[in-house]
């Protein structure tokens, strides 16, 4: 093992969402300018999907992102940039060899990893979540640097925990999965990047025909909500609603689970193209968001138990209703719109 | 909207990191901001957390009072629940449920032991007992 000190000119930039935050940066790295929520849109990142019947953290499963590893795949594809993934590795030795050989090569890789063993993490972000992403940049010795774009600042990490985090067991697990951008050779054509993200992002959103998936699946919520009460009693209904809430608004979101995000990507787009259709639908998804912020309000009254009386889960149900229906007219003008 | 950045948690810990947060104005601009989360957040975090700390501390009594064997108090203490925990020491679902009664943790033989031991991070001895 090589024992010399090797640290790319990587910079760290702080980011809403870690996976898409995490290959912004690799752009940045490369010289080009991607943002965030360019990343996000691009690489499709957006979803819903309500899953009742498993249980996540002892309550119903509620996903407001595609899978992981989506949007660095997708954001790659669409870009037609030479970019590899390893989704495997049979030992974390052989894992931490070839990432020792890639900062060696000058390359700054991505990882997936588990949350609980992660020792820089505050302790409230200790869940088993086993989605999060984190580029590795540079080593030293026995430590590594890391880049986590939940983080303000960048983060060292030993040989063992890394090698733990990258090997975390349950659901998801990472095995040691991890991917980085081979070369880019000369500008990005983000026109139909951007058009086929778009594309992509209506299909999963409105055009998929199973009722748990996209705008049907938050109707399919609103509709279990305004059951829950009769069925689990009060105190279990506050805490699955506190896990929508939890889903859609902790832990590396940006807000509004996404939607702010997406917004801010429709507009970024909107003003390259010079296109109004695009402005218009950032504006709508923008509403959107500021909607469930104001869901996230009264949820978080009723699980405290201030809520007025007129704010039950009934309201609640109804306004979910309201959200489905702004969301699915977003994503059918975004249907529309020829680039 | 630089706030207090610990007005609800009760364990002062929590809350300490700075995310990087949306929004959207009603000028129609989105706006980038580091901050802290906002009440609301931390309400719901907090319900969470109250759970967690609730389920350990029964936990806890059930194993006192023999009606539980340690595992479970372990297996809540890392916030899992019997699936997580099979995935993570890679023992079957079944027996994990087996496992969890003081009856059949007596009888456990020495290879699910250690599986136990290194998922859940402590030694052999540690998991025979609750402190």
């Amino acid at each position: 093992m090589a024992q010399d000190k090797i640290i790319l000119n990587y910079t760290h930039r702080q980011a809403g969402h870690c996976e898409s935050g995490a290959t912004s940066n690799l752009f940045n790295f490369y010289g080009y300018d991607v943002s965030e929520p360019m990343a996000f849109g691009i690489g499709n990142g957006l979803y819903f999907s309500y899953i009742p019947f498993l249980k996540l953290q002892f309550a119903p499963m509620i996903s407001f992102r595609n899978f992981p590893n989506t949007v660095f795949h997708r954001s790659m594809k669409h870009l037609g940039v030479d970019a590899q993934v390893i989704k495997s590795f049979k030992t974390p030795k052989e894992s931490m060899d070839a990432l020792d050989r890639n900062l060696e090569k000058g390359i700054p890789t991505g990882c997936q990893v588990g949350c609980y063993n992660l020792t820089f993490f505050p302790p409230e972000y200790r869940m088993h979540y086993n989605m999060h992403n984190l580029v590795v940049f540079g080593k030293e010795d026995n430590l590594y640097h890391i880049s986590d774009t939940v983080m303000e600042t960048p983060q060292v990490l030993t040989w063992e925990d890394l090698a733990r985090v990258r090997f975390a067991k349950g659901a998801f697990a990472p095995k040691g999965k991890m991917y980085w951008i081979n070369h880019i050779n000369g500008e990005l054509n983000f026109k139909p990047a951007v058009k086929m993200g778009i594309q992509r992002t209506v299909h999963d959103m409105i055009k998929i025909p199973f009722w748990l998936i996209g705008a049907k699946g938050i109707h399919a919520m609103a509709r279990d909500l305004k059951r829950w009460p009769g069925r689990y009693g009060n105190e279990k209904t506050s805490f699955y609603l506190g896990q929508i809430l939890r889903m859609a608004e902790d832990f590396g979101t940006g807000g509004a689970g996404f939607r702010y995000i997406y917004g801010a990507f429709l507009k970024e787009s909107g003003n390259l193209f010079i296109n109004d259709e695009l402005l218009e639908a950032a504006d709508m998804m923008g509403k959107t968001a500021n909607r469930w912020r104001e869901f996230t309000y009264i949820g978080a009254r009723n699980c405290k138990n201030r809520s007025k009386p007129e704010e039950d889960y009934g309201m609640l149900s109804d306004i979910l209703h309201e959200i489905g229906n702004m969301e699915e007219q977003v994503y059918r003008k975004l249907d529309k719109i020829v680039l | 909207m630089e706030q207090d950045s610990n007005p609800v948690y009760k364990d002062e810990r929590y809350g300490k990191n700075r995310e990087l947060l949306y929004k959207y104005n009603p000028e129609g601009n989105y706006e980038k901001n580091v901050g802290f989360h906002e009440e609301p957040e931390r309400v719901i975090l907090q319900q969470a957390w109250d759970l967690f700390q609730e389920r350990i501390e029964n936990a806890r009594q059930k194993v006192l009072s023999g009606k539980a064997s340690p595992l479970l108090y372990y297996m809540e203490k890392s916030l899992a629940d019997p699936m997580n925990l099979s995935m993570m020491a890679g023992i079957a679902f079944w027996k994990v449920k087996l496992h969890l009664k003081p009856s059949f943790f007596r009888h456990m033989s020495e290879k699910s032991q250690k599986k136990y031991a290194e998922a859940l991070n402590i030694t052999v001895e540690q998991l025979k007992k609750v402190e």
